[in-house]
């Protein structure tokens, strides 16, 4: 009974607390207020937003059926090569007298001819006659509702190599009507398709994904001179009373044919994981990254919020000497930041939703690029997103107001009658023991093996726990800084204000050295991020100066995406090489193969005879005889081959090892000779000499040329001819392709440095809060100050030296943050997460900048802070 | 049973003794003036006294409650119920109007709305100040400031009023007006005063007057009238 009114009068008073001074406040400084939810809501939207675009940028990885044709409940593909057509014969026979239906599909990569080098397209080849009667057979399809209605398909013409089904946004976005003319390249020609008809979006089924074009399937095995061949066959049972049993036959029988026929069989949801996993680490990385902003944020509203409570502290004495308990008063405060973390992260929920448009078209061209074919779909903000970042922001909003609420409570009431005793910051910051030994567990951290999660994506934990470990070890050592800069500001001579700012240094007080950490961490991130962007710059610059030798890049249209692969047929690339100027070919054909369930790429590459001018690759394991005729070897031996290191790294392979692979003529093995330096994709690849792919494929196409000129060819001209004569090619110079690398690569790091620079906004504003506290701390001692003669402008020009000085002691501890967090980014995270080994460079130039910008803008607003407090009534009132 | 006994009272900050053995009683209804020179230790007993402190040895009886039994919680009950304090800086609530900062220990004590406003209003014009209830702290001059800060301790009935130096940064006249209150609402109220100053004037609405000496009360006597 005591307790039940115990708790309620708790409430009685905590809603008191809440209407009659939180609220208050919170009107009174407006300005404050909406910066507090400003921070906060920058950081959730920040993290919403890459996550969002994160969903919305692998979300367009969908499989045929799932679009068009409603869920399959199986499919078989080959794990190297095409399906032949006979595969239907066979699991027809499998599946005995089970109504099973069977949607054999052929996919090819295609481009939009008018812009060649945009966004792959999916030419889908389908029977389209057996999606139509799955249709108009309704309850037949898996659940999915009609698939390609009568309205849609119309008078279907089968068979036709020059007609196709979009979808409505993909009409939408080229103003194509039924009957229109749309130009593609396919491979190396240009071929036109006549839209047939409209896909129209459909509530029961998934959207129609934005770069998909449905043909029949004949007409697209014409059309790209593949007759019979097919990407998979995608297998649904029908619904009714029998499904259960039918799908546990069909399931037993096609698995066991699949393994008779080495073919591999899986669900489309099997499908689309493994292909989307290969993603995960980079999108993984990118949300821990898009959480600095939040952690930077967390760290600001702490500062606000110990502002507030020195601000406020001779009201919460009162309020103590009054009667209302520490409980109540830590209570009330942690309402505060609830509150408030609310607010923020409704508003970052709006904002995040807006950034979340923008960023996904440069995660998906990333994703795109390094990984797997995808579209973007349209950013959807689900109930589930909306709630995750609702309490995230709640969340961080409550941590970061824990120890200002605890520090409240602890403000003892007899401070309502005697002045002078401040606190703030943290006491775990003047423990140099403490930064020190974690400094020692945060390295050792770092050795630690990383984690594998059940989708069998790296993580390394170890590396995360020792960036977490050293950034509190760093931001706890940081304090032994200011003893030396009171040291550099004082001295007897020169200006007073400066020595009077070096003064407060010299016993520096827990604010001063939770600003100079909360400064270090935000720079030391950031600047961490600028060095593994430098050191992979650099390492990706060398790498493409040392592997581009050639004078002319040629590719067929499709190629510039990890997965898609166009091809050059024989007759284009001999023409290429007879032309005039043109001295020789390196050859590249590249498929994509599955080994033990993991996909990889396997090339085939020839190169030209000039020993000088070839590609050199960077040799992470040199091979005893680097030059390309030693992959051809002998006759009848084991082929040697060389192996990327993403290669390497997923399937444990290294030199002299045997790896064994799948081929259309069986399974094949090569001797690992070298593992070279690869930074094109993260799947992985094992080359070889092309002379063993095209007969193990029975393939004399290739998917990319390097061209050698004769001495003294101007390459643009030559270029020029090229363009002219295999306009459906995508052909580059030497000079173009490097810098188109380098734009990809810059765009792939725009969401980093986005990121970087809301992180140093966030955190100098940070330093303005600081300063406001400890002005406000010493409200006293400046009223004593300008009643000795100091003007505001000289207790400005105080708080400029002495905000100046936090900056120098948040800069150098951040940059130490930095070096060690870039360290464990470089040689850590990023060999566990990607596979990659880069070299450890430092961006001093930018650093150098950031120091000058920071200094200048901490210098700047700790002076208008103390402009502004350092004013006397007299001064309010003139 | 006593407003107030206080036996023995020790209390030192940093090594250095503050109050060293302080004994003194007040009867329900009395006021008493506590006078002596900065440092002797006044305030600092006033603090012990109304819980805002803790004290180092000896006893401090409140209308029979013990204060050394009283924890934390029941130290601000103590505050919320039964001891109030008057300060020299009048310690108003700078977000709250003045009618409001009266009826902000009535809410903390969970008093019903239409009670509370009664009391307040009532409170009010005890201290004279209706034409300025709705004004903010920074809005009221010093003399009103303290009579709000007298009806806000009024506002609990306590059984004891703590004063420190309640006309010690007021000038003459209102200093008088705010004694002439004091001595008003104690007389009606019959609650008992005890009053820290340095200010002859304040004992003349004292019954008794007490100095303090070195932590020490040394000297008693009867008010002059």
């Amino acid at each position: 009974m005591r307790r039940g009114s115990i708790l309620a009068g708790d409430r009685r008073i905590s809603s008191v607390l809440w209407s009659r001074f939180a609220l208050r406040h919170w009107r009174q400084e407006p300005g404050l207020t909406a910066l507090l939810v400003g921070i906060l809501a920058l950081g959730v939207a920040v993290f919403l937003a890459v996550r969002l675009a994160n969903k919305a940028a692998v979300s367009g990885f969908s499989l045929f059926t799932e679009s068009v044709a409603g869920e399959s409940d199986f499919l078989i593909r080959s794990p190297a090569g095409p399906l032949g057509v006979g595969i239907l014969r066979d699991l027809r026979r499998a599946s005995g007298t089970d109504a099973v239906g069977l949607f054999p599909v052929l996919e090819v990569p295609a481009v939009d001819a008018k812009n060649p080098e945009g966004a792959i397209l999916r030419l889908v080849g389908a029977d389209l006659v057996a999606l139509q009667n799955a249709a108009n057979d309704g309850g037949s399809a898996a659940g999915s509702g009609p698939s390609l209605t009568a309205e849609e398909s119309g008078e279907v013409v089968l068979g036709r190599e020059d007609m196709g089904f979009v979808g409505e946004a993909f009409a939408r976005a080229r103003n194509l009507e039924p009957g229109d003319e749309y130009s593609l390249l396919v491979n190396d020609r240009p071929v036109p398709i006549t839209v047939q008809g409209i896909l129209q979006e459909n509530p029961t089924r998934p959207a129609v994904p934005d770069n998909l074009i449905l043909m029949d399937l004949p007409g697209l095995q014409k059309l790209v001179e593949e007759e019979g061949a097919l990407s998979r066959v995608e297998i649904r049972v029908p619904l009714g009373a029998e499904r259960g049993r039918v799908l546990e036959r069909t399931r037993l029988a096609y698995s066991q044919l699949a393994e008779r026929k080495d073919l591999i069989m899986e669900t489309p949801e099997d499908r689309k994981s493994s292909v989307t996993r290969m993603s995960a680490a980079f999108r993984m990385n990118l949300t821990i990254l898009s959480g600095l902003a939040l952690v930077v944020g967390v760290y600001l509203i702490m500062q606000a919020m110990e502002a507030a409570v020195v601000k406020r502290r001779a009201e919460i004495a009162i309020l103590r000497a009054l009667g209302v308990t520490p409980r109540q008063i830590r209570r009330a405060w942690l309402l505060e930041s609830l509150v408030l973390g609310a607010a923020g992260a409704a508003v970052g929920i709006l904002l995040g939703r807006l950034l979340a448009t923008g960023l996904v078209g440069a995660i998906a061209r990333t994703v795109d690029t390094m990984y797997h074919q995808t579209t973007t779909s349209s950013v959807t903000l689900g109930w589930g997103e909306v709630l995750f970042s609702l309490s995230f922001g709640i969340a961080a909003s409550v941590v970061a107001g824990f120890l200002p609420a605890r520090e409240a409570a602890a403000t003892p009431p007899a401070q309502a009658v005697r002045q002078g005793v401040q606190g703030g910051g943290l006491a775990l910051l003047r423990k140099k023991g403490v930064g020190l030994t974690l400094l020692v567990v945060g390295i050792a951290c770092a050795w630690l093996p990383p984690f594998q999660t059940s989708g069998g994506t790296l993580v390394p934990a170890g590396g995360y726990l020792a960036a977490i470990v050293l950034v509190v070890s760093l931001s706890i050592l940081v304090g032994i800084l200011f003893t030396p800069l009171s040291g550099l500001l004082g001295g007897r001579e020169g200006d007073p204000m400066r020595r009077y700012a070096a003064s407060q240094l010299r016993r520096p007080g827990g604010r001063h050295r939770l600003t100079a950490a909360g400064l270090a961490v935000a720079v030391g991130m950031s600047a961490a991020m600028g060095i593994l962007v430098a050191s992979f710059e650099h390492t990706l610059t060398s790498w493409i100066g040392q592997l581009l030798k050639a004078d002319i890049y040629v590719a067929a249209a499709g190629s510039s995406s990890a997965a898609g692969e166009g091809t050059i047929s024989p007759e284009t690339w001999r023409r290429l090489g007879n032309l005039r100027g043109v001295a020789g070919m390196d050859k590249l054909r590249r498929y994509t193969i599955t080994v033990e369930e993991r996909e990889v790429f396997l090339a085939g590459s020839d190169y030209h005879g000039d020993a000088r001018r070839r590609p050199q690759l960077v040799w992470l394991d040199a091979p005893d005889e680097p030059g390309p005729e030693a992959l051809r070897g002998e006759e009848g031996s084991i082929p040697l081959a060389w192996i990327s290191e993403p290669f390497a790294r997923r399937l444990e392979a290294g030199k002299g090892d045997v790896v064994e692979f799948p081929t259309p003529a069986g399974t094949k093995s090569a001797r690992v000779a070298g593992v070279y330096a690869d930074y094109g994709n993260e799947f992985g690849t094992i080359l070889l000499s092309r002379h063993h792919t095209s007969r193990w494929f029975q393939d004399d196409s290739v998917s990319r040329i390097a061209v050698y000129l004769e001495g003294g060819k101007d390459a643009e001209k030559v270029l020029e001819t090229i363009r002219g004569e295999f306009p459906a090619l995508v052909s580059r110079t030497n000079a173009r392709l490097r810098s188109e690398s380098l734009r990809i690569f810059h765009q792939t790091f725009a969401v980093t440095y986005a990121l970087e620079a809301i992180a140093v906004v966030i955190a100098v504003a940070g330093l303005g809060l600081a300063m406001t506290g400890l002005l406000l701390e010493r409200k006293n001692e400046l009223a004593t100050l300008r009643s000795l003669g100091a003007s505001r402008r000289s207790i400005a020009r105080a708080a400029a030296w002495e905000g100046s000085a936090l900056a120098a002691a948040g800069l150098a501890g951040g940059f130490a943050i930095s070096f060690l967090l870039g360290w464990i980014l470089i040689f850590v995270v990023n060999p566990q997460s990607f596979g990659w080994t880069l070299a450890y460079r430092i961006p001093w130039l930018s650093f150098a900048g950031l120091t000058a910008v920071t200094l200048a803008v901490a210098a700047a607003v700790a002076w208008a802070v103390g402009h502004r407090n350092a004013n006397l009534r007299s001064d309010r009132e003139d | 049973m006593k407003a107030l006994q206080v036996s023995r009272l020790t209390k030192s900050y940093d090594g250095d003794p503050v109050l060293r053995g302080v004994s003194l009683s007040l009867e329900p209804g009395e006021r008493a003036a506590l006078m002596g020179p900065s440092g002797s230790g006044k305030s600092t007993l006033l603090n012990l006294i109304g819980g805002i402190d803790r004290y180092d040895g000896g006893e401090i009886e409140i209308s029979g409650r013990k204060l050394e039994a009283l924890d934390e919680e029941g130290r601000c009950r103590l505050r919320r119920e039964t001891v109030a304090t008057v300060f020299q800086f009048f310690h108003l609530l700078p977000t709250l109007t003045a009618f409001e900062n009266i009826e902000f220990p009535l809410q903390l004590n969970g008093v019903p709305e239409a009670d509370r406003l009664r009391k307040v209003q009532d409170l009010v014009e005890e201290v004279g100040l209706e034409h300025r209830s709705r004004a903010m702290p920074h809005e009221l001059s010093g003399g009103e400031m303290q009579r709000v800060a007298i009806a806000r301790a009024l506002s609990i009935e306590p059984r004891l009023i703590l004063a420190d130096e309640p006309t010690g940064n007021l000038d003459s006249t209102t200093g008088e007006a705010i004694l002439d209150l004091l001595e008003k609402v104690s007389e009606s109220r019959g609650v008992a005063m005890l009053v820290v100053t340095h200010s002859l004037r304040v004992t003349r609405i004292c019954r008794r007057t007490m100095e303090m000496k070195d932590g020490l009360v040394v000297g008693r006597s009867a008010a002059a009238e």
